[in-house]
């Protein structure tokens, strides 16, 4: 009896350090997270500046945003942006992870230079690429001047804007999935290369069959992480535009900060968060019904 | 020489040749970024522009500390970041050895409650935290540039994972020693994780430095202004200046730069855990 006394005192007391133990990340979380989405629910329900009190409108912002032209027209920016950035961002981090798996000279070396773009502050590649854009003195009208092209607006032109922030947006994230697909590539056992090779596969027959199919979960992975981040797209937005984004470029995260932060719409701002968020959700929902029939698990 | 052999060094060629292009890609625009910090201003608007700076105009460093305050900016990214990275590590630690370790009633729900953090975009709960410091009278302030961002359910679930993978021997002879489990994280768990803490402490290092939006909206005045945010302010103001502008942006990523090269293991670590494990 007295030994079950003490084991449930000390069960007790374990259970005390546990909570003691999760209690700042908990409380946090809590106020910063939960009591922040709750409030931020209501919020969207409302029409808010901050310097007038609150007025309920029931659901009046999200009916708004559905004949919004703006917010039509940052939805489709984004998803344009998204359907450019993700599948080229996918091959680029793909083919420069084969090309250093391997035994090539200076792996180390091409693995830091890949990597130096997703270092660089956003603000930085923001003031870098601009002035590669530039018409008159950028890098870009200087190599191609000599080949007889015209000289083109990059970043204000409308048909060019967007790719343009791509490129960028490409350059900046590659060596962040890169660094994922090398490691997933070091998980492939080498014996079923061997296996492939005795068997007679060539080059591609054995990308094909072997690295393809083993490296799927890895593809699955970097698609869906960047899908979300790419509807998210704000930092480079700002930065290649110095804050005065264009109709072209207005993305919807840039559109929250604008109506909430510029406007101080905040009902406003905090609907269109919540629709962006349910976008995300539908989206990686499709996303995880979708990889049944091609991501391959072990 | 034999198809066989030909073949390979064609393949071999081919493949310097991509990693050689693809490399001049990615630095091209850091070399860009050199050059021109270091022209003068005529030399930068020149129209015939040149690749090697004309005369090495070194002062073009010097200027961005005294056209802007961005010695005030650079310290407050590095206190901002450094006290940010330091509370993410030892708040996600804590709760991730206790949620792996530790018994107590409701651990899976509130893990769960962690974890369901991780999926809403941060710009859902922006407004309210914009406004909740306001009235905590944060705004403009160090406590509003740190505090909401300690606590990272990425990094608890990150450590969670090494925690469960701890011997439970080792937690036991401990516990019969007479450690009680704070005890225990602190003297076993904390140092056996050294190496799983630095991967977590050096990614975030990186995602805090380079941070946008929440310092952009919190903060007004020019002394709590960070390196992301001032040098965005400034580019709006003096977009003349482009050698002075490449000089600040060549200055506020060097730090990473730095924790790179002396931490590349660990941060590649960090990523490559952040993907498989996820």
């Amino acid at each position: 009896m007295a030994l079950d006394v003490g084991r449930g005192s000390r069960s007790r007391r374990e259970a005390l350090w546990g909570y003691l133990m999760i209690a700042p990340m908990v409380i946090g979380l809590g106020v910063f997270f939960y009591l922040a989405l709750g409030a931020s629910l209501f919020v969207s329900l409302s029409e808010w500046d901050i310097l007038t009190p609150l007025r309920w409108v029931g659901l009046e912002n999200y009916r708004e945003l559905l004949s919004d032209t703006s917010f039509r027209r940052a939805m489709w920016n984004t998803t344009y942006y998204t359907l450019l950035s993700v599948p080229l961002g996918l091959i680029v981090s793909l083919v420069l992870a084969l090309a250093l798996s391997t035994k090539v000279r200076f792996r180390n070396l091409y693995r830091l230079i890949f990597f130096l773009p997703v270092l660089t502050m956003p603000v930085a590649i923001g003031v870098v690429w601009s002035w590669i854009y530039n018409p008159d003195f950028g890098l870009l009208s200087q190599l191609l001047d000599p080949l007889g092209f015209p000289r083109i607006r990059w970043l204000t032109d409308p048909t060019t804007a967007m790719p343009a922030l791509v490129l960028m947006a490409v350059w900046h994230g590659s060596g962040f999935g890169m660094i994922i697909f090398l490691a997933g590539l070091q998980n492939i056992p080498r014996e079923y290369y061997e296996a492939a090779h005795i068997d007679g596969a060539s080059g591609p027959q054995r990308f094909r069959f072997v690295t393809l199919p083993l490296l799927s979960p890895t593809v699955f992975f970097v698609a869906v992480t960047s899908l979300i981040s790419a509807y998210q797209v704000f930092d480079i937005v700002y930065a290649i535009t110095a804050g005065q984004a264009s109709d072209t470029l207005r993305t919807v995260v840039y559109l929250i900060y604008e109506e909430g932060f510029v406007y101080l719409r905040m009902g406003e701002a905090t609907a269109i968060a919540w629709v962006l968020f349910a976008l995300i959700l539908l989206i990686t929902a499709v996303q995880l019904w979708l990889q049944r029939r091609w991501v391959h698990y072990e | 020489m034999s198809k066989r052999a030909l073949s390979d060094h064609l393949r071999y060629g081919a493949l310097h040749i991509l990693l050689i292009v693809a490399g001049l890609v990615a630095l091209a625009p850091f070399v860009w970024m050199l050059s021109t910090s270091l022209k003068g201003a005529s030399e930068v608007l020149s129209a015939t522009p040149t690749f090697w700076p004309e005369a090495w105009r070194w002062q073009n460093y010097l200027d961005v500390f005294e056209q802007v305050p961005f010695g005030r900016f650079y310290l407050n990214t590095v206190f901002v970041t450094v006290c940010k990275v330091f509370g993410q590590v030892l708040l996600a630690a804590l709760a991730a050895f206790a949620f792996a370790r530790v018994r107590f009633p409701g651990r899976n729900v509130l893990f769960i409650a962690v974890l369901a953090v991780m999926m809403v975009p941060s710009q859902v709960t922006l407004v309210p935290n914009y406004i909740l410091m306001k009235y905590f009278g944060w705004l403009d302030s160090y406590q509003g540039l740190i505090v909401p961002g300690l606590f990272s359910a990425f990094g608890t679930f990150l450590l969670r994972q090494y925690y469960l993978t701890l011997p439970q021997s080792l937690i036991d002879a401990a516990t019969l020693e007479g450690c009680n489990p704070l005890q225990v994280f602190w003297h076993i768990a904390l140092p056996l994780s050294r190496s799983i803490l630095i991967a977590f402490g050096v990614l975030t290092t990186l995602w805090n430095w380079n941070d946008f939006l929440w310092p952009l909206i919190i903060t007004n005045s020019t002394d709590m202004q960070l390196l992301s945010v001032g040098i965005a302010y400034f580019q709006g103001q003096f977009v003349s200046n482009f050698a002075v502008m490449m000089a600040a942006a060549a200055l506020a990523t060097l730090p990473m730069v730095i924790v790179f090269s002396l931490a590349q293991r660990y941060l590649v670590e960090g990523i490559t855990m952040s993907g498989l494990k996820l």
